[in-house]
């Protein structure tokens, strides 16, 4: 029995890092390419539409995987979101994206606004390229 | 070298001596406006340094409203959320097609840093409204009190004249009401009834919509407008309209 869970738990997880895109109420994920050192999240909540790009922060920046995960961020996307804190005022106390984002590592969370939050245009406009990426 | 000639050009380099048409060529390199429905003139991006430095003399007259209502954008705030959209709609019954404030989304890839700037738009219950002027039976009025562009939608035949008059693309055509439906600052279904804001700025997690009373010197829209040191501006100030929508930063 024990042994049929892990064969089925392996097999999910399996498949989940081979889904390229993934579009759902909590937000869009897609895998901008293979180097990019992980997907490309645009999150809904508490506001629609705000974007974190692995391509950015891994591919471009160089920054390791071990500077997020998983002391600020655990590995499932979304699951952060799920959390009550997970807004601007978390940001200013260093949670989150604000662990960087405050000014000294990264600019600062309460600056340039639309940097992340590429809003509801934004957030359609992700879901047609995470669509049309899972078509390819 | 002709020291005449030099001061002369420098004077040509005034920005009230560009013309309107090498205003707007420079306007359109590198920006891309999205979501300016067709129906209504377009909408200028009016860069920060531009014509419509609202703190003039003009803005300390004395205000032919009371309350002469106002609405201030702190626009590097917005994030399109649309939170603002979603409450206006629910509010006013703005159908799937119709709007009464939009968020315009201008890109470009080529600037520094930040490459994405939104900006709210809605009605600017313009002091001198091209709409008011261009409908043939009256169906839209500056209220006497308030200064707030109304509709009286029994008067509205649907001819669209305003539409095309406003410079803002501020109105659309209600199928169901038959009628012109546009912003009126949520006269009908809330400042009549006693509330103090309009539901956009009340919805709004970023405090970019600033709503109040201009003629008052205690309130947060006449505090910001009437300072010198931050720019505030207006759109299309060319038209003459004299709206009563400001811009800022911050």
């Amino acid at each position: 029995m024990k042994r049929i869970i892990i064969l089925a738990s392996t097999l999910i997880l399996g498949l989940s890092v081979l889904v390229l895109s993934e579009i759902t109420e909590e937000g869009v994920k897609y895998q901008e390419s293979e180097e990019a050192g992980g997907p490309e999240i645009v999150y809904t909540k508490p506001v629609k539409g705000v974007l974190f790009s692995h391509k950015l922060h891994v591919k471009e920046l160089g920054l390791p995987c071990e500077s997020c995960h998983t002391a600020i961020f655990e590995m499932e996307a979304f699951k952060s979101q799920r959390n009550p804190d997970f807004n601007m005022d978390s940001l200013y106390k260093g949670k989150y994206c604000g662990a960087c984002h405050n000014g000294q590592t990264a600019f600062a969370s309460n600056t340039k606004c639309a940097t992340c939050h590429v809003g509801v245009k934004g957030l359609e406009r992700l879901k047609k390229k995470a669509q049309a990426v899972e078509k390819k | 070298m002709n020291w005449k000639k030099f001061f002369k050009n420098l004077k040509m380099e005034e920005q009230g001596c560009v013309p309107d048409e090498t205003k707007r060529e420079f306007l359109k390199i590198g920006l891309i406006i999205t979501g300016v429905a067709a129906g209504g003139s377009l909408l200028n991006v009016v860069s920060v340094v531009a014509e419509g430095l609202a703190t003039s003399e003009e803005v300390h007259k004395e205000y032919p409203y009371k309350p002469h209502y106002s609405m201030v954008f702190r626009v590097d705030r917005c994030i399109d959320c649309e939170l603002c959209v979603e409450a206006c709609n629910q509010t006013n019954n703005v159908p799937e097609y119709g709007w009464r404030t939009k968020i315009l989304e201008r890109v470009d890839t080529k600037a520094v840093d930040q490459q994405r700037q939104f900006m709210p738009i809605l009605c600017n219950h313009c002091n001198n409204p091209p709409c008011v002027r261009a409908c043939p039976t009256k169906a839209t009025y500056k209220d006497k009190q308030t200064g707030i562009v109304k509709m009286a939608s029994y008067k509205c035949i649907g001819c669209k004249t305003c539409m095309v008059a406003c410079p803002y693309d501020a109105r659309y055509f209600n199928e169901e009401k038959r009628a012109i439906d546009k912003c009126d600052f949520c006269w009908e279904s809330r400042l009549s009834k006693g509330m103090k804001i309009t539901a956009c700025s009340e919805a709004c997690p970023a405090g970019v919509r600033i709503f109040g009373d201009l003629s008052d010197p205690n309130s947060e829209v006449y505090k910001i407008v009437h300072q010198m040191g931050k720019a505030v501006w207006v759109l299309k100030p060319e038209t003459g309209a004299k709206p009563n929508v400001f811009y800022t930063i911050g």
